[in-house]
């Protein structure tokens, strides 16, 4: 009995049903508390229209965290990969849209992986500067925006800002995370190289190669989230003085979940359940009417709570 | 008819000043199942090592069915035929048990860069249940499994390819009975098959019963290659030691030569699957040498000790009653320690020779929570420069040191401090000679000055030639205690050991 227990304490659906037990218990938090402005049927169709684009965003940072490295330049690329979709989007209308933020955003991840791997430079300091270059170039070309509704998407192209379409992008981009995790080596390389760098270079694994690939499927699935966020913003302003910073942390709160239930074996859903779970809590504390600094304190312990209580190291264990 | 399927041509390997194996050339028959003994730091492991792809031979070659071979990883020295179970852990956490087994040949289920997981999973399982692990569930996260099963997903990764050549290497302590039982039967098993198995242990009757040849080394150096069955355990320790000791550098006194004053009082300690129930004394001016196995669990009662050893039961305490609890209490009350892993353990390797040396002692040298660039720079000059550091200044990287560099900026730490026990775990490991001696004269120095160390080392020299008494342990427990004498030889400590 106690075998089949255990057994079942590490399965996936173990993994899935804990997560899904700690979003209903927010929600039954919140509703208990504020009853008519929290968890209506039609509210959580928003929180969850709300949550997958960060959670597409926290898909590609799990590719390069789970290998121990961390990109700053994220929400400074989905400004500039929005803003290179918006112009697009004037010449070649829908493809130009999804074609500019994808392959902007792609191709960033590859510049931010020649440099990372090729000048050695710790991924921090690298994902930092380009941020700022970053910045720089999305301010300026919104400065020299001749049209007089700069880094505004045409209202005709306003389709992935809700139902079905939103979704169809966000569940196209999570069945192909779970694809890349589990039907191709990239996902198992990226573990291994998280796991031990010097045993996965001693199997053969080309490290450098993998870390690569990873700053590219990270940006990729950024340039995806660009799209969401451009739509559901009908367009995108450019910020400088490393302002974009602000939206690197809500899809790597999902990225955490992730990380945090990984010994499931269900990243991506844990990655989609999380970044659920804590559009909940903002929103409730927002139907609560606590201001933003208590709400982002709030927010900030209760995921802290989550992944301490979900991912206890053993004592003395040395936690990077 | 016995046919010669590898051969060690004259192998060296170098780290840096230490010369690990030294012209090796033993030849490994196909269908035998060859033992490889020696001494901790005799060079097994390192052979091995070269064998299988993990660390480059420095000159020599190895021979594959006449053949030579070069191997630059595990997944290459595995395509051609060579494979090993490690010593330490050796599968992924992260990973499912599939991938594990698969890891770096993955592309016996790819297609088109896809992979079949499910094909592979089942491939994984099969193999399982073939070997008779069928507890064990392939696409299940490996973290999920003890050391003992994830020891056994290694024996059916390392062999289920059917590997002409199979390293051992000292498995069978992480192993119950039944794990051991199992990997004989796989060894005899690849034996019959035809391929040949390099075993290597330090558990002599198991080497004798479960091997036809066996071949010695002892400072890297390769002894002879004898019969198992013509052979003794006696036969094979006198090989492994086979020399006297007569190194100038160590102690030439006997007798008791330190204080009856206890200083410090280890009292029932236990670590978790490493200690159990260790007591001693150490007195005054003592050198305390304690040796055994590298598994036995000495090192963890130098972290007990140091209060590093986090899941410790039992006391240590000062002779003033003060107990040691964490590694805070243990150097404020004038404990030092100095790892194995030095560069993981003990040292910060980027960082400068003066920072690595104030290190523990910044509240002594800050006054009113200040510190004093001027005040820094002298305390870690003067210990550096006790301690005979060789450096271009203060301010040089200890990553630009050499190993017996290195260990002499972790002494000049504690020196510094004024440590009044030092707990010394290897302190001459990797070192050469010229260090060493200085190493040594500092000990005696310092027990001269009626300090106390408590010295744990693999090396039974070493052991013998420092220590006024030594513990041995073996398999988490003392198994024996010598007194320091004239008449003590490394076979009285390696029957303990044993």
């Amino acid at each position: 009995m106690n075998k089949k227990l255990s057994k079942l304490k590490t399965s996936k659906y173990y993994g899935i049903g804990l997560l899904l037990g700690i979003a209903l218990i927010v929600w039954l938090f919140f509703k208990i508390l504020v009853p008519q402005n929290f968890g209506t049927s039609t509210l959580m169709k928003g929180y969850l229209q709300t949550s997958i684009q960060y959670a597409v965003g926290g898909c590609g940072l799990y590719f390069i965290v789970v290998m121990g490295l961390f990109d700053f330049s994220v929400g400074a690329n989905v400004v500039l990969s929005a803003l290179v979709g918006v112009y697009l989007s004037r010449s070649f209308g829908l493809l130009g849209l999804i074609l500019g933020c994808i392959i902007c955003g792609t191709l960033i991840g590859v510049f931010n992986g020649f440099l990372y791997t090729t000048f050695k430079i710790p991924s921090i300091i690298v994902t930092i500067g380009l941020m700022l270059i970053l910045e720089s170039i999305a301010n300026y070309v919104l400065n020299n925006d001749p049209s007089p509704n700069p880094g505004k998407l045409p209202s005709n192209l306003l389709i992935f800002n809700r139902a079905p379409w939103n979704y169809v992008v966000a569940i196209s981009a999570f069945l192909l995370m779970g694809f890349i995790l589990h039907y191709t080596k990239i996902g198992t390389y990226s573990n291994a190289i998280g796991s031990n760098e010097l045993v996965a270079k001693t199997m053969g694994i080309n490290v450098t190669k993998y870390k690569l690939l990873g700053f590219v499927f990270l940006h990729l699935f950024v340039g995806i989230m660009a799209l969401l966020t451009v739509s559901y913003g009908s367009g995108m302003l450019a910020v400088t003085g490393m302002a974009s910073m602000d939206r690197n942390f809500k899809p790597l709160m999902g990225t955490f979940f992730g990380i945090a239930f990984k010994k499931y074996n269900v990243p991506v859903l844990a990655i989609i359940i999380g970044e659920f779970i804590i559009t909940l809590i903002f929103n409730g504390l927002v139907s609560l009417n606590v201001p933003t600094t208590i709400n982002s304190f709030a927010t900030g312990a209760v995921l802290l709570i989550i992944v301490t209580l979900t991912n206890r190291g053993p004592k003395g264990a040395v936690v990077k | 008819m016995t046919k010669t399927i590898l051969v060690s041509d004259k192998v060296n390997k170098f780290f840096g000043n230490t010369h690990a194996v030294n012209d090796v050339s033993i030849s490994f028959n196909s269908g035998e199942i060859h033992g490889l003994i020696g001494e901790n730091g005799s060079g097994k492991s390192t052979f091995s090592s070269m064998l299988c792809g993990i660390h480059p031979i420095s000159s020599g070659k190895f021979l594959l069915e006449k053949k030579e071979i070069n191997a630059d990883s595990i997944v290459e020295a595995n395509r051609l035929g060579i494979s090993m179970i490690v010593q330490e852990m050796g599968t992924l956490p992260g990973l499912t048990v599939a991938e594990n087994i698969f890891l770096g040949d993955e592309d016996q289920f790819t297609n088109f860069g896809i992979k079949n997981t499910g094909a592979m999973n089942r491939k994984a399982q099969s193999y399982l249940v073939e070997y008779g692990f069928e507890h064990i569930n392939a696409s299940r996260m490996v973290d999920l499994y003890s050391f003992e099963d994830r020891k056994l997903v290694e024996i059916v990764k390392a062999t289920y390819f059917k590997p002409k050549i199979v390293v051992v290497d000292e498995t069978t302590t992480a192993l119950s009975q039944a794990g051991r039982e199992s990997l004989y039967h796989h060894m005899n098993r690849i034996k019959a098959e035809g391929g040949t198995i390099i075993f290597i242990s330090h558990d002599l009757s198991e080497v004798l019963e479960h091997t036809d040849r066996v071949s010695v080394l002892r400072d890297g150096e390769y002894i002879g290659t004898v019969n198992s069955d013509e052979t003794t355990e006696d036969d094979l320790k006198n090989l492994m030691v086979g020399r006297e000791l007569g190194e100038h550098y160590y102690r030439t006194d006997f007798g008791e030569s330190y204080s009856s004053e206890v200083v410090l009082s280890v009292k029932d300690i236990s670590v978790p699957g490493f200690v159990k129930n260790v007591s001693f004394d150490l007195h005054k001016g003592e050198i305390l040498g304690i040796g055994g196995l590298s598994s036995c669990g000495m090192r963890e009662v130098g972290k007990a000790i140091f209060g590093a050893a986090y899941d410790r039961t039992g006391t240590v305490t000062l002779t003033d009653g003060t107990t040691i609890d964490n590694v805070l209490s243990a150097i404020k009350n004038s404990i030092g320690y100095a790892s194995k892993d030095r560069d993981n353990e003990s040292i910060v390797l980027e960082s400068s020779i003066r920072d690595n040396i104030t290190l523990p002692s910044l509240d002594l040298l800050a006054k009113n929570g200040i510190q004093s660039a001027k005040k820094l720079n002298r305390f870690a000059k003067k210990n550096a420069e006790l301690m005979k550091v060789r450096m271009s200044g203060i301010s040089q990287y200890v990553s630009q040191l050499s190993g017996g560099n290195k260990q002499k900026v972790v002494l000049a730490r504690w020196l510094g401090r004024g440590s009044n026990i030092l707990v010394l775990d290897s302190p001459t490991r990797g070192i050469d000679v010229g260090v060493k001696a200085d190493i040594y004269a500092l000990m005696g120095e310092l027990k001269e000055q009626g300090k106390s160390i408590i010295m744990i080392s693999e090396e039974m020299q070493e052991l013998l030639g420092m220590s006024d008494r030594i513990i041995i342990m073996k398999d988490g427990e003392i198994n024996g205690e010598f007194l320091r004498s004239p008449e003590l030889g490394e076979e009285d400590l390696i029957q303990k050991m044993i």
